[in-house]
């Protein structure tokens, strides 16, 4: 199908972008596409404007600075997932990154366009919800930032206004030898998760777990931490009864909704057991009878 | 997909049934409403905006008022189409005195095909929830205000 018609924008700078957005209320701001022109093209999303970013310098980067990882809005996901930074020093954030569509999508696709279509079943979102992630945005009103549960209001809502853009994704780097895990059930390698787990734990010399992390995405309308799970656990040794215990709260937490790809009973119950699967991915423990 | 639920006013039966059925009151309150306009006694003509987001269309439909048995309950029922899809429903609303005021209780069942239940679908119950809410929060605000 094709989308309908609409005014193509090209600016060559932030500033440039932010005022077409700020006085065309059709406008809609194009990063990598891969969420919004297949909407476009089956006319589920027919914005009179586009304002494509890609021309814009300076905005994709991914260095490291003051104990965070900062990552441009406009960097590709393939350049997140193939970085060498990134692997040594969030590599919970590498995996996430793997599990994102295919290919093609990752060679486009933007962090900061896929932090800014709030899907709840992805994995930038849930993954950046358990590193607690900062999110700057700048438009009209000027820059703003935003923690995880402030920015993911909703499906495909945020507080971002209509020439908010998303230009920087701060990631508070994990203790060096905090150990993290990523994983994803899916009808086929490549397709929206039915539920997402990421798990980010901190374990001292003692062996006591000193900070536990655990996101769950697929699950509600948007990225939800386990709280209580992550109480259970912090200040204890984790033994395989308490992974258990602590994958439970996944299952009372979830909320989701049921599509032809699997009922809310069927979701509920893969947030329990991959909580505890990614728990135990995360700490190098053995899984029974799992490939 | 079922619809299940109950929202409570701070209102009486007779006033919140006086505020519901109002088909001002009605267009305000639908999210994305723009025109509810009365062709016969309990049935409507709609046009609606519905969607989240970039993902938004618009649909033209009937809304019917039916089975209506003041303050106690009546049988909604609307049916849309446009170009993203249509939109098949039916709900029976009960209203229930209550301590704190009025419980509305709705039941009922609701069809979306086309475009958007295909691509969108694991994201249409979590919208009208979402909607439903608006509603009922919208509805609040023109329920007459409780003096002591």
């Amino acid at each position: 199908m094709k989308p309908s018609k609409f005014e193509y924008n090209a600016p060559t700078s932030l500033q440039e972008a932010v005022e077409i957005l700020e006085n065309n209320e059709e406008a809609k701001a194009l990063a990598g596409g891969q969420s919004l022109i297949p909407m476009m093209n089956f006319r589920l999303a027919q914005p009179g404007a586009l304002v494509d970013l890609n021309n814009i310098p300076g905005l994709d980067y991914i260095r490291e600075e003051d104990g965070s990882l900062v990552i441009g809005g406009l960097t590709r996901i393939r350049e997140v997932e193939t970085s060498e930074l990134v692997r040594a020093k969030c590599p919970i954030l590498s995996e996430a990154t793997g599990f994102i569509g295919h290919l093609p999508n990752r060679n486009r696709g933007t962090v900061g366009g896929s932090v800014a279509h709030a899907d709840p079943s992805a994995e930038l979102p849930t993954v950046l919800t358990a590193l607690d992630a900062q999110i700057r945005t700048f438009g009209a009103s000027g820059e703003k930032s935003f923690q995880p549960q402030e920015f993911f209001l909703s499906y495909l809502t945020t507080p971002l206004e209509s020439s908010d853009l998303v230009t920087e994704i701060r990631v508070p780097l994990p203790a060096t030898h905090a150990k993290g895990a990523f994983m994803e059930i899916s009808r086929r390698r490549g397709d929206f998760a039915i539920v997402a787990v990421a798990v980010l734990l901190e374990i001292d010399e003692n062996n006591v777990c000193t900070n536990a992390r655990i996101s769950l995405g697929g699950v509600s309308d948007t990225p939800l931490r386990v709280e209580e799970a992550e109480e259970l656990l912090e200040g204890e040794t984790l033994t395989e009864e308490l992974l258990r215990k602590a994958s439970a709260f996944s299952a009372e937490i979830a909320d989701p909704e049921s599509d032809y790809h699997a009922t809310a009973e069927y979701r509920r119950n893969m947030a329990q057991v991959y909580t505890l699967r990614t728990l135990k991915k995360a700490l190098g423990m053995e899984e029974e009878g799992s490939k | 997909m079922d619809i299940n639920g109950k929202y409570t006013f701070n209102a009486q039966p007779e006033q919140v049934w006086g505020v519901m059925l109002n088909p001002e009151n009605l267009r305000d309150a639908l999210p994305g409403c723009d025109r509810l306009a009365e062709q016969a006694p309990g049935q409507y003509e709609a046009v609606m905006k519905i969607g989240i987001a970039a993902v938004k269309g618009t649909y033209k439909g009937k809304v019917e008022i039916a089975d209506a048995e003041e303050p106690v309950h009546y049988t909604l029922r609307g049916e849309g189409s446009g170009a993203p899809g249509f939109m098949k429903g039916s709900a029976v609303i009960e209203l229930q005195k209550s301590d704190t005021g009025t419980d509305v209780v709705y039941k009922g069942t609701m069809e979306v095909g086309g475009l958007v239940a295909g691509v969108g679908q694991r994201m249409i119950s979590g919208v009208v929830k979402m909607m439903l809410k608006q509603f009922f929060q919208n509805m609040s605000k023109k329920m007459p205000q409780q003096t002591n």
